[in-house]
Protein backbone atom coordinates (compact mmCIF):
# COMPACT_ATOMS: atom_id res chain seq x y z
CA UNK A 1 0.00 0.00 0.00
CA UNK A 2 1.57 3.00 -0.83
CA UNK A 3 1.02 6.87 0.19
CA UNK A 4 -0.81 7.62 -3.59
CA UNK A 5 -3.63 4.86 -2.31
CA UNK A 6 -3.64 5.75 1.03
CA UNK A 7 -4.43 9.71 0.25
CA UNK A 8 -6.59 8.18 -2.50
CA UNK A 9 -8.43 5.70 -0.13
CA UNK A 10 -9.44 9.03 2.17
CA UNK A 11 -10.51 11.66 -0.58
CA UNK A 12 -12.18 9.13 -2.97
CA UNK A 13 -15.04 7.87 -0.59
CA UNK A 14 -15.07 11.20 1.25
CA UNK A 15 -15.79 13.05 -1.78
CA UNK A 16 -18.23 10.90 -3.75
CA UNK A 17 -19.77 10.56 -0.20
CA UNK A 18 -20.51 14.43 -0.37
CA UNK A 19 -21.21 14.61 -3.65
CA UNK A 20 -23.84 12.33 -4.43
CA UNK A 21 -26.89 12.74 -3.56
CA UNK A 22 -26.24 16.06 -5.20
CA UNK A 23 -26.72 14.45 -9.00
CA UNK A 24 -29.95 12.71 -7.12
CA UNK A 25 -31.13 16.62 -6.91
CA UNK A 26 -29.81 18.03 -10.07
CA UNK A 27 -31.53 15.33 -11.83
CA UNK A 28 -34.90 15.87 -10.29
CA UNK A 29 -34.39 19.79 -10.51
CA UNK A 30 -33.61 18.99 -14.50
CA UNK A 31 -37.13 16.85 -14.58
CA UNK A 32 -39.22 19.54 -12.58
CA UNK A 33 -37.96 22.18 -15.10
CA UNK A 34 -38.88 20.13 -17.95
CA UNK A 35 -42.45 19.49 -16.96
CA UNK A 36 -42.73 23.47 -15.36
CA UNK A 37 -42.30 23.27 -12.25
CA UNK A 38 -39.75 25.03 -10.20
CA UNK A 39 -38.79 21.71 -8.25
CA UNK A 40 -36.90 21.85 -4.53
CA UNK A 41 -33.74 23.50 -4.01
CA UNK A 42 -30.88 21.79 -4.65
CA UNK A 43 -30.28 21.30 -0.94
CA UNK A 44 -33.06 19.75 0.14
CA UNK A 45 -32.31 16.18 -0.63
CA UNK A 46 -29.37 16.78 1.84
CA UNK A 47 -31.89 18.40 4.38
CA UNK A 48 -34.17 15.16 3.94
CA UNK A 49 -31.09 12.72 4.75
CA UNK A 50 -30.62 14.60 7.71
CA UNK A 51 -33.71 14.74 8.97
CA UNK A 52 -34.30 10.42 8.06
CA UNK A 53 -30.94 10.39 10.14
CA UNK A 54 -32.82 11.91 12.96
CA UNK A 55 -36.41 9.78 12.88
CA UNK A 56 -37.04 6.64 14.61
CA UNK A 57 -36.74 3.39 12.78
CA UNK A 58 -39.83 1.24 12.85
CA UNK A 59 -39.47 -2.57 11.85
CA UNK A 60 -42.39 -4.75 10.89
CA UNK A 61 -42.96 -7.36 13.27
CA UNK A 62 -41.97 -10.15 10.59
CA UNK A 63 -38.89 -8.86 10.03
CA UNK A 64 -35.37 -10.38 10.77
CA UNK A 65 -32.22 -9.46 11.05
CA UNK A 66 -31.69 -8.96 7.24
CA UNK A 67 -33.74 -6.15 7.33
CA UNK A 68 -31.67 -4.22 10.14
CA UNK A 69 -28.30 -5.20 8.72
CA UNK A 70 -29.20 -4.41 4.64
CA UNK A 71 -28.65 -0.78 4.90
CA UNK A 72 -25.10 -0.61 6.64
CA UNK A 73 -23.96 -3.41 4.00
CA UNK A 74 -25.13 -2.15 1.09
CA UNK A 75 -23.99 1.62 2.06
CA UNK A 76 -20.54 -0.20 3.62
CA UNK A 77 -20.57 -1.94 -0.13
CA UNK A 78 -20.61 0.90 -2.08
CA UNK A 79 -18.15 2.81 0.04
CA UNK A 80 -15.86 -0.22 -0.76
CA UNK A 81 -17.02 0.06 -4.40
CA UNK A 82 -15.81 3.68 -3.93
CA UNK A 83 -12.62 2.92 -3.60
CA UNK A 84 -12.54 1.55 -7.54
CA UNK A 85 -13.67 4.43 -8.99
CA UNK A 86 -11.40 7.14 -9.81
CA UNK A 87 -13.01 10.54 -9.28
CA UNK A 88 -10.56 12.82 -7.79
CA UNK A 89 -7.51 11.06 -9.62
CA UNK A 90 -6.23 7.98 -10.45
CA UNK A 91 -4.08 6.23 -7.86
CA UNK A 92 -1.12 3.68 -8.60
CA UNK A 93 -2.90 0.32 -8.52
CA UNK A 94 -2.93 -1.50 -4.93
CA UNK A 95 -3.39 -4.99 -4.11
CA UNK A 96 -6.96 -6.45 -6.00
CA UNK A 97 -8.65 -3.13 -5.62
CA UNK A 98 -9.74 -1.89 -8.82
CA UNK A 99 -10.21 -5.44 -9.99
CA UNK A 100 -13.58 -5.07 -12.63
CA UNK A 101 -14.61 -8.43 -11.77
CA UNK A 102 -14.46 -7.75 -8.06
CA UNK A 103 -16.46 -4.08 -8.64
CA UNK A 104 -19.34 -6.35 -10.62
CA UNK A 105 -19.52 -8.78 -7.32
CA UNK A 106 -20.12 -5.83 -5.06
CA UNK A 107 -22.71 -4.29 -6.98
CA UNK A 108 -24.38 -7.67 -7.18
CA UNK A 109 -23.94 -8.27 -3.42
CA UNK A 110 -25.68 -4.75 -3.25
CA UNK A 111 -28.33 -5.52 -5.50
CA UNK A 112 -28.83 -9.32 -3.79
CA UNK A 113 -29.54 -7.74 -0.26
CA UNK A 114 -31.56 -5.16 -1.45
CA UNK A 115 -33.95 -7.58 -3.12
CA UNK A 116 -33.43 -10.14 0.41
CA UNK A 117 -34.61 -6.93 1.94
CA UNK A 118 -37.54 -6.53 0.36
CA UNK A 119 -38.58 -9.47 1.07
CA UNK A 120 -38.10 -9.62 4.63
CA UNK A 121 -41.03 -7.17 5.49
CA UNK A 122 -43.10 -9.51 4.61
CA UNK A 123 -45.56 -6.83 2.80
CA UNK A 124 -46.62 -7.75 -0.65
CA UNK A 125 -45.04 -4.37 -2.46
CA UNK A 126 -41.33 -5.52 -1.37
CA UNK A 127 -42.26 -9.12 -2.58
CA UNK A 128 -43.11 -7.81 -5.89
CA UNK A 129 -40.63 -5.46 -6.10
CA UNK A 130 -37.74 -7.93 -5.33
CA UNK A 131 -39.10 -10.41 -7.62
CA UNK A 132 -38.93 -7.67 -10.38
CA UNK A 133 -35.47 -6.74 -9.38
CA UNK A 134 -34.42 -10.39 -9.74
CA UNK A 135 -35.63 -11.25 -12.77
CA UNK A 136 -34.37 -8.09 -14.62
CA UNK A 137 -31.01 -8.80 -13.11
CA UNK A 138 -31.26 -12.15 -14.84
CA UNK A 139 -31.32 -10.46 -18.13
CA UNK A 140 -29.51 -7.13 -17.06
CA UNK A 141 -25.98 -8.96 -15.39
CA UNK A 142 -25.07 -10.07 -18.59
CA UNK A 143 -25.29 -7.10 -20.14
CA UNK A 144 -23.23 -6.03 -17.43
CA UNK A 145 -20.66 -8.19 -17.74
CA UNK A 146 -20.60 -7.90 -21.83
CA UNK A 147 -20.37 -3.82 -21.55
CA UNK A 148 -17.65 -4.25 -19.30
CA UNK A 149 -15.76 -6.97 -20.82
CA UNK A 150 -16.23 -4.80 -24.18
CA UNK A 151 -14.38 -2.05 -22.16
CA UNK A 152 -11.83 -4.19 -20.57
CA UNK A 153 -10.82 -5.35 -24.49
CA UNK A 154 -10.58 -1.85 -25.32
CA UNK A 155 -8.24 -0.12 -22.41
CA UNK A 156 -6.55 -3.56 -22.18
CA UNK A 157 -6.55 -3.93 -18.16
CA UNK A 158 -8.97 -5.70 -15.87
CA UNK A 159 -8.30 -2.95 -13.36
CA UNK A 160 -9.83 0.21 -13.28
CA UNK A 161 -7.41 2.25 -11.82
CA UNK A 162 -5.06 1.21 -14.86
CA UNK A 163 -7.67 1.26 -17.31
CA UNK A 164 -8.82 5.13 -16.47
CA UNK A 165 -4.49 5.74 -15.83
CA UNK A 166 -4.51 5.13 -19.56
CA UNK A 167 -7.12 7.56 -20.26
CA UNK A 168 -6.67 10.31 -18.16
CA UNK A 169 -6.15 13.68 -19.12
CA UNK A 170 -6.63 13.13 -22.97
CA UNK A 171 -9.57 15.39 -24.39
CA UNK A 172 -11.44 12.96 -26.46
CA UNK A 173 -11.86 8.84 -25.98
CA UNK A 174 -8.39 6.83 -27.04
CA UNK A 175 -10.34 4.43 -29.32
CA UNK A 176 -13.45 5.22 -31.31
CA UNK A 177 -15.03 1.91 -30.08
CA UNK A 178 -15.45 4.01 -26.58
CA UNK A 179 -17.98 6.04 -27.99
CA UNK A 180 -19.97 2.71 -28.18
CA UNK A 181 -19.10 1.24 -25.32
CA UNK A 182 -20.29 4.66 -23.54
CA UNK A 183 -23.74 3.97 -24.85
CA UNK A 184 -24.04 0.46 -23.33
CA UNK A 185 -22.64 1.80 -19.84
CA UNK A 186 -25.19 4.76 -20.49
CA UNK A 187 -28.23 1.93 -20.52
CA UNK A 188 -26.60 0.33 -17.64
CA UNK A 189 -26.31 3.67 -15.73
CA UNK A 190 -30.25 3.80 -16.51
CA UNK A 191 -31.31 0.63 -15.55
CA UNK A 192 -29.41 -0.06 -12.42
CA UNK A 193 -30.21 3.41 -10.62
CA UNK A 194 -33.96 2.39 -11.73
CA UNK A 195 -34.34 5.61 -13.97
CA UNK A 196 -37.27 6.09 -16.55
CA UNK A 197 -37.84 4.02 -18.78
CA UNK A 198 -36.92 0.98 -16.64
CA UNK A 199 -38.60 2.45 -13.22
CA UNK A 200 -40.10 5.62 -12.17
CA UNK A 201 -38.07 6.87 -9.30
CA UNK A 202 -40.38 9.68 -8.07
CA UNK A 203 -43.31 7.60 -7.22
CA UNK A 204 -44.77 5.38 -4.83
CA UNK A 205 -48.12 4.64 -6.57
CA UNK A 206 -47.12 2.67 -9.64
CA UNK A 207 -47.67 -0.54 -9.49
CA UNK A 208 -44.80 -1.07 -11.52
CA UNK A 209 -42.27 -0.01 -9.72
CA UNK A 210 -39.18 -1.89 -8.40
CA UNK A 211 -36.60 -0.37 -6.68
CA UNK A 212 -38.96 2.15 -4.63
CA UNK A 213 -41.23 -1.24 -3.58
CA UNK A 214 -37.94 -2.96 -2.30
CA UNK A 215 -37.11 -0.10 0.36
CA UNK A 216 -40.62 0.86 0.85
CA UNK A 217 -40.62 -0.84 4.23
CA UNK A 218 -37.20 1.15 5.39
CA UNK A 219 -38.03 4.04 7.73
CA UNK A 220 -35.70 6.50 9.23
CA UNK A 221 -32.03 6.09 9.39
CA UNK A 222 -31.87 3.10 7.68
CA UNK A 223 -34.12 4.70 4.54
CA UNK A 224 -31.60 7.25 4.80
CA UNK A 225 -27.95 4.88 4.24
CA UNK A 226 -30.28 3.20 1.40
CA UNK A 227 -30.95 6.19 -0.43
CA UNK A 228 -27.16 7.41 0.17
CA UNK A 229 -25.98 3.84 -0.80
CA UNK A 230 -28.11 4.44 -4.13
CA UNK A 231 -27.47 8.11 -4.77
CA UNK A 232 -23.18 6.69 -4.60
CA UNK A 233 -23.97 3.79 -7.07
CA UNK A 234 -25.19 6.42 -9.44
CA UNK A 235 -22.26 8.44 -8.64
CA UNK A 236 -20.09 5.80 -9.19
CA UNK A 237 -21.74 4.41 -12.66
CA UNK A 238 -21.20 8.00 -13.54
CA UNK A 239 -18.15 7.88 -12.61
CA UNK A 240 -17.06 5.58 -14.70
CA UNK A 241 -19.14 6.75 -17.85
CA UNK A 242 -17.69 10.21 -17.84
CA UNK A 243 -13.60 8.33 -17.37
CA UNK A 244 -14.77 6.81 -20.45
CA UNK A 245 -15.90 8.96 -22.61
CA UNK A 246 -14.65 12.45 -21.09
CA UNK A 247 -11.85 11.89 -19.76
CA UNK A 248 -10.31 16.01 -19.98
CA UNK A 249 -8.55 16.78 -16.61
CA UNK A 250 -8.23 13.48 -14.80
CA UNK A 251 -5.18 14.40 -12.93
CA UNK A 252 -2.65 10.73 -12.66
CA UNK A 253 0.02 12.96 -9.93
CA UNK A 254 -0.47 13.49 -6.31
CA UNK A 255 -0.75 17.45 -6.54
CA UNK A 256 -3.13 19.48 -4.86
CA UNK A 257 -3.97 22.22 -7.42
CA UNK A 258 -4.00 18.84 -10.07
CA UNK A 259 -6.31 17.30 -7.96
CA UNK A 260 -8.63 20.35 -7.03
CA UNK A 261 -8.62 21.28 -10.72
CA UNK A 262 -9.31 17.50 -11.63
CA UNK A 263 -12.34 16.93 -8.63
CA UNK A 264 -13.81 20.54 -10.39
CA UNK A 265 -14.13 19.39 -13.84
CA UNK A 266 -15.47 16.04 -12.30
CA UNK A 267 -18.22 18.11 -10.58
CA UNK A 268 -18.41 20.02 -13.82
CA UNK A 269 -18.85 16.97 -16.37
CA UNK A 270 -21.00 14.84 -13.80
CA UNK A 271 -23.47 18.34 -13.88
CA UNK A 272 -23.50 18.22 -17.70
CA UNK A 273 -24.12 14.33 -17.50
CA UNK A 274 -26.76 14.43 -14.25
CA UNK A 275 -28.65 16.96 -17.45
CA UNK A 276 -28.39 14.71 -20.16
CA UNK A 277 -30.07 12.23 -17.85
CA UNK A 278 -32.78 14.53 -16.75
CA UNK A 279 -33.42 15.09 -20.46
CA UNK A 280 -33.16 11.55 -21.37
CA UNK A 281 -35.64 10.47 -18.31
CA UNK A 282 -38.69 13.72 -19.42
CA UNK A 283 -38.32 12.63 -22.84
CA UNK A 284 -39.58 9.44 -22.51
CA UNK A 285 -42.59 7.20 -20.74
CA UNK A 286 -41.85 4.10 -19.07
CA UNK A 287 -41.41 0.90 -20.29
CA UNK A 288 -44.35 -2.53 -19.72
CA UNK A 289 -42.22 -4.56 -17.44
CA UNK A 290 -42.45 -7.34 -20.45
CA UNK A 291 -40.81 -5.06 -22.84
CA UNK A 292 -38.11 -4.64 -20.77
CA UNK A 293 -35.93 -7.68 -21.70
CA UNK A 294 -35.62 -6.26 -25.49
CA UNK A 295 -34.63 -2.80 -24.27
CA UNK A 296 -32.00 -4.93 -22.16
CA UNK A 297 -30.93 -7.50 -25.48
CA UNK A 298 -30.77 -3.89 -27.14
CA UNK A 299 -27.64 -3.11 -25.07
CA UNK A 300 -26.45 -6.59 -25.13
CA UNK A 301 -26.50 -6.75 -28.79
CA UNK A 302 -24.18 -3.51 -28.94
CA UNK A 303 -21.81 -4.70 -26.08
CA UNK A 304 -21.65 -8.09 -28.11
CA UNK A 305 -21.05 -6.65 -31.22
CA UNK A 306 -18.56 -4.06 -30.26
CA UNK A 307 -16.54 -6.78 -28.76
CA UNK A 308 -17.02 -8.92 -32.29
CA UNK A 309 -15.97 -5.57 -33.87
CA UNK A 310 -12.90 -5.13 -31.62
CA UNK A 311 -11.88 -8.78 -31.43
CA UNK A 312 -11.92 -9.48 -35.12
CA UNK A 313 -11.65 -6.41 -36.99
CA UNK B 1 -5.57 13.64 -47.70
CA UNK B 2 -6.48 11.79 -44.39
CA UNK B 3 -5.29 9.24 -42.76
CA UNK B 4 -6.65 5.44 -43.82
CA UNK B 5 -6.27 4.09 -40.40
CA UNK B 6 -8.64 6.91 -39.24
CA UNK B 7 -10.86 6.36 -41.99
CA UNK B 8 -10.86 2.39 -40.88
CA UNK B 9 -11.93 3.46 -37.38
CA UNK B 10 -14.65 5.27 -38.58
CA UNK B 11 -15.66 2.45 -41.07
CA UNK B 12 -15.74 0.21 -37.75
CA UNK B 13 -18.40 2.26 -36.31
CA UNK B 14 -20.26 2.44 -39.01
CA UNK B 15 -20.90 -1.21 -39.17
CA UNK B 16 -21.65 -1.53 -35.66
CA UNK B 17 -24.68 1.03 -36.56
CA UNK B 18 -25.14 -0.81 -39.69
CA UNK B 19 -25.90 -4.11 -37.17
CA UNK B 20 -28.35 -2.25 -34.73
CA UNK B 21 -30.14 -0.46 -37.39
CA UNK B 22 -30.53 -4.21 -38.73
CA UNK B 23 -31.56 -5.02 -35.03
CA UNK B 24 -33.80 -2.37 -34.97
CA UNK B 25 -35.64 -3.54 -38.21
CA UNK B 26 -35.84 -6.56 -36.66
CA UNK B 27 -37.25 -5.61 -33.25
CA UNK B 28 -39.31 -2.00 -33.57
CA UNK B 29 -42.75 -2.76 -33.62
CA UNK B 30 -43.60 0.88 -34.92
CA UNK B 31 -44.04 1.11 -38.69
CA UNK B 32 -42.49 4.51 -39.69
CA UNK B 33 -39.57 3.22 -36.91
CA UNK B 34 -38.56 0.49 -39.23
CA UNK B 35 -38.76 2.68 -42.24
CA UNK B 36 -36.11 5.14 -40.22
CA UNK B 37 -34.58 2.38 -39.70
CA UNK B 38 -33.94 0.93 -42.64
CA UNK B 39 -33.37 4.89 -44.34
CA UNK B 40 -30.68 5.14 -41.84
CA UNK B 41 -28.97 1.95 -42.69
CA UNK B 42 -29.22 2.68 -46.40
CA UNK B 43 -27.96 6.12 -45.97
CA UNK B 44 -24.74 3.89 -43.57
CA UNK B 45 -24.05 2.30 -46.37
CA UNK B 46 -23.69 4.96 -48.50
CA UNK B 47 -21.64 6.64 -46.04
CA UNK B 48 -19.19 3.73 -45.85
CA UNK B 49 -19.10 3.54 -49.41
CA UNK B 50 -17.83 6.52 -49.89
CA UNK B 51 -15.29 6.42 -47.02
CA UNK B 52 -14.24 3.44 -49.00
CA UNK B 53 -13.59 5.81 -52.18
CA UNK B 54 -11.33 8.18 -49.87
CA UNK B 55 -9.17 5.00 -49.30
CA UNK B 56 -9.41 3.71 -52.75
CA UNK B 57 -10.24 6.47 -55.12
CA UNK B 58 -12.20 3.95 -57.40
CA UNK B 59 -14.57 6.46 -59.40
CA UNK B 60 -17.21 3.24 -58.98
CA UNK B 61 -17.50 3.61 -55.66
CA UNK B 62 -18.82 6.92 -55.47
CA UNK B 63 -21.17 6.55 -57.97
CA UNK B 64 -22.54 4.16 -56.17
CA UNK B 65 -22.91 6.07 -52.84
CA UNK B 66 -24.56 8.91 -54.90
CA UNK B 67 -26.96 5.95 -56.56
CA UNK B 68 -27.45 4.76 -53.21
CA UNK B 69 -28.64 7.63 -51.86
CA UNK B 70 -30.96 8.66 -54.11
CA UNK B 71 -33.00 5.28 -54.44
CA UNK B 72 -32.22 3.93 -50.98
CA UNK B 73 -32.40 6.95 -48.60
CA UNK B 74 -34.76 9.63 -50.81
CA UNK B 75 -37.00 7.22 -53.21
CA UNK B 76 -37.79 3.68 -51.92
CA UNK B 77 -38.14 5.33 -48.37
CA UNK B 78 -40.69 8.57 -49.95
CA UNK B 79 -42.36 5.33 -51.69
CA UNK B 80 -42.91 3.15 -48.64
CA UNK B 81 -44.16 6.11 -46.63
CA UNK B 82 -46.63 6.97 -49.00
CA UNK B 83 -47.94 2.81 -48.53
CA UNK B 84 -47.70 3.68 -44.98
CA UNK B 85 -50.23 6.44 -44.46
CA UNK B 86 -52.52 4.67 -46.81
CA UNK B 87 -52.94 1.33 -44.97
CA UNK B 88 -53.25 3.51 -41.79
CA UNK B 89 -51.78 1.21 -39.49
CA UNK B 90 -48.92 2.44 -37.47
CA UNK B 91 -47.81 -0.79 -35.70
CA UNK B 92 -46.49 -4.31 -36.69
CA UNK B 93 -47.60 -6.51 -33.46
CA UNK B 94 -47.24 -9.97 -35.03
CA UNK B 95 -44.76 -12.20 -35.32
CA UNK B 96 -44.53 -15.38 -36.57
CA UNK B 97 -41.77 -18.38 -35.30
CA UNK B 98 -39.46 -15.72 -32.98
CA UNK B 99 -40.33 -12.76 -30.90
CA UNK B 100 -37.98 -9.68 -31.18
CA UNK B 101 -35.88 -10.68 -28.51
CA UNK B 102 -34.74 -14.25 -29.16
CA UNK B 103 -34.69 -13.17 -32.54
CA UNK B 104 -31.86 -10.12 -31.57
CA UNK B 105 -30.08 -13.14 -29.95
CA UNK B 106 -30.70 -15.53 -32.76
CA UNK B 107 -28.67 -12.97 -35.04
CA UNK B 108 -25.71 -12.66 -32.62
CA UNK B 109 -25.23 -16.11 -33.27
CA UNK B 110 -25.93 -15.21 -37.10
CA UNK B 111 -23.13 -13.01 -37.16
CA UNK B 112 -20.77 -15.50 -35.77
CA UNK B 113 -21.68 -17.65 -38.11
CA UNK B 114 -20.98 -15.87 -40.86
CA UNK B 115 -17.92 -15.07 -39.37
CA UNK B 116 -16.99 -18.88 -39.00
CA UNK B 117 -18.37 -19.52 -42.29
CA UNK B 118 -16.46 -17.45 -44.37
CA UNK B 119 -12.83 -17.28 -42.53
CA UNK B 120 -12.96 -20.78 -43.79
CA UNK B 121 -13.91 -19.45 -47.26
CA UNK B 122 -11.26 -17.13 -47.45
CA UNK B 123 -8.29 -18.68 -45.99
CA UNK B 124 -5.26 -17.83 -47.84
CA UNK B 125 -6.91 -14.79 -49.96
CA UNK B 126 -5.32 -11.53 -49.08
CA UNK B 127 -7.47 -9.64 -47.56
CA UNK B 128 -7.04 -6.99 -44.96
CA UNK B 129 -8.86 -7.37 -41.84
CA UNK B 130 -11.57 -4.52 -42.09
CA UNK B 131 -12.47 -5.87 -45.74
CA UNK B 132 -12.64 -9.43 -44.44
CA UNK B 133 -14.71 -8.13 -41.24
CA UNK B 134 -17.11 -5.95 -44.23
CA UNK B 135 -17.70 -9.20 -45.63
CA UNK B 136 -19.27 -10.59 -42.72
CA UNK B 137 -21.41 -7.87 -41.85
CA UNK B 138 -22.51 -8.45 -45.05
CA UNK B 139 -23.50 -11.68 -44.78
CA UNK B 140 -25.04 -10.91 -41.36
CA UNK B 141 -27.33 -8.28 -42.76
CA UNK B 142 -28.29 -10.68 -45.30
CA UNK B 143 -29.25 -13.52 -43.16
CA UNK B 144 -30.57 -11.17 -40.42
CA UNK B 145 -32.84 -9.28 -43.00
CA UNK B 146 -33.72 -13.34 -44.38
CA UNK B 147 -34.81 -13.27 -40.26
CA UNK B 148 -37.41 -10.44 -40.52
CA UNK B 149 -38.68 -11.88 -43.80
CA UNK B 150 -39.82 -15.12 -41.81
CA UNK B 151 -40.47 -14.26 -38.38
CA UNK B 152 -42.58 -10.49 -39.68
CA UNK B 153 -46.21 -11.54 -40.51
CA UNK B 154 -46.85 -7.59 -42.53
CA UNK B 155 -46.60 -7.63 -45.84
CA UNK B 156 -44.86 -4.38 -45.66
CA UNK B 157 -42.24 -5.21 -42.91
CA UNK B 158 -41.47 -8.60 -45.16
CA UNK B 159 -40.81 -6.13 -47.68
CA UNK B 160 -38.57 -4.05 -45.55
CA UNK B 161 -36.48 -7.31 -44.58
CA UNK B 162 -35.84 -8.16 -48.39
CA UNK B 163 -34.76 -4.82 -48.83
CA UNK B 164 -32.27 -4.74 -45.62
CA UNK B 165 -31.38 -8.38 -47.19
CA UNK B 166 -30.05 -6.32 -50.23
CA UNK B 167 -28.39 -3.91 -48.23
CA UNK B 168 -26.38 -6.98 -46.98
CA UNK B 169 -25.82 -7.98 -50.49
CA UNK B 170 -24.30 -4.32 -51.35
CA UNK B 171 -22.20 -4.63 -48.44
CA UNK B 172 -20.27 -7.72 -49.47
CA UNK B 173 -20.06 -6.43 -52.90
CA UNK B 174 -18.80 -3.24 -51.58
CA UNK B 175 -16.16 -5.38 -49.78
CA UNK B 176 -15.27 -8.63 -51.70
CA UNK B 177 -16.65 -9.40 -55.37
CA UNK B 178 -16.63 -5.66 -57.00
CA UNK B 179 -19.60 -6.65 -58.44
CA UNK B 180 -19.90 -4.75 -62.01
CA UNK B 181 -21.31 -1.39 -61.60
CA UNK B 182 -24.16 -2.36 -64.00
CA UNK B 183 -25.65 -5.01 -61.97
CA UNK B 184 -25.67 -2.70 -58.78
CA UNK B 185 -27.53 -0.60 -60.88
CA UNK B 186 -29.97 -2.85 -62.40
CA UNK B 187 -30.63 -4.61 -58.53
CA UNK B 188 -31.36 -1.20 -57.96
CA UNK B 189 -33.65 -0.53 -60.85
CA UNK B 190 -35.42 -3.93 -59.22
CA UNK B 191 -35.88 -2.49 -56.12
CA UNK B 192 -37.03 0.59 -57.15
CA UNK B 193 -39.96 -1.94 -59.31
CA UNK B 194 -40.55 -4.03 -56.45
CA UNK B 195 -41.60 -0.87 -54.12
CA UNK B 196 -43.63 0.65 -57.03
CA UNK B 197 -45.28 -2.98 -57.01
CA UNK B 198 -46.07 -3.15 -54.01
CA UNK B 199 -47.58 0.82 -53.55
CA UNK B 200 -49.92 -0.13 -56.38
CA UNK B 201 -50.72 -2.79 -54.68
CA UNK B 202 -51.28 -1.27 -51.50
CA UNK B 203 -54.66 -2.67 -51.43
CA UNK B 204 -53.88 -5.77 -49.38
CA UNK B 205 -50.57 -4.22 -47.55
CA UNK B 206 -52.45 -3.92 -44.20
CA UNK B 207 -52.72 -7.33 -44.29
CA UNK B 208 -51.07 -10.54 -43.49
CA UNK B 209 -50.33 -13.21 -46.75
CA UNK B 210 -53.30 -15.54 -46.19
CA UNK B 211 -55.63 -12.39 -45.55
CA UNK B 212 -54.19 -10.74 -48.29
CA UNK B 213 -54.87 -13.84 -50.70
CA UNK B 214 -58.67 -13.51 -49.56
CA UNK B 215 -58.95 -10.02 -50.34
CA UNK B 216 -57.21 -10.97 -54.15
CA UNK B 217 -59.75 -12.99 -54.59
CA UNK B 218 -62.73 -11.16 -53.38
CA UNK B 219 -61.29 -8.65 -55.52
CA UNK B 220 -60.88 -10.92 -58.42
CA UNK B 221 -57.27 -9.89 -59.38
CA UNK B 222 -55.98 -13.63 -58.77
CA UNK B 223 -57.47 -16.59 -57.41
CA UNK B 224 -54.41 -18.27 -56.54
CA UNK B 225 -54.78 -21.22 -59.10
CA UNK B 226 -57.67 -22.48 -57.61
CA UNK B 227 -61.01 -22.53 -59.32
CA UNK B 228 -63.79 -20.85 -57.83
Amino acid sequence: MNTSFLLFALLNPLFALLAAPLYMALIRKIKAYAQGRKGPRLFQVYYDLKKLMKKETVYSPTSSWVMRFTPYLNLSTLLVCSLFVPLVFVPEPAGGLGNIIVFLYLLALERFFTALGGLDAGSAFGGMGSSRSMSLAAVIEPTMVISFAALAFVLKSLNLHEMFALTAGKILPISPTLVLVSISLFIILIVETGRLPVDNPATHLELTMINEAMILEQAGKNLALLELAHALKQLLLMGILINTILPVGLSTEIDAGKIAVSTLLFLVKAGLLAVIIGLFESSLAKMRLFRLPAFYVMAFFFSAITILIEVFA
Amino acid sequence: MIDPTFLEGIIKILFVFVLISAGLIISTRNLSSVLTAYTIQSFLLAAVSSLLYMIDGKNQLLLLAVLTLASKVILIPYFISRIEQKIKIGRDLHFAYLEPTPSLLLSIGLIILSYTFLSGVFKGLPLSKLFFFGAVIGLSLTLMGMLVVFSRKRVITKALGYLSMENGVLMFGLFVTELPFIIEVLIIIDLIILVILTTIMAVGMDSSIEEYRQKFRKLQIWTGGESQ
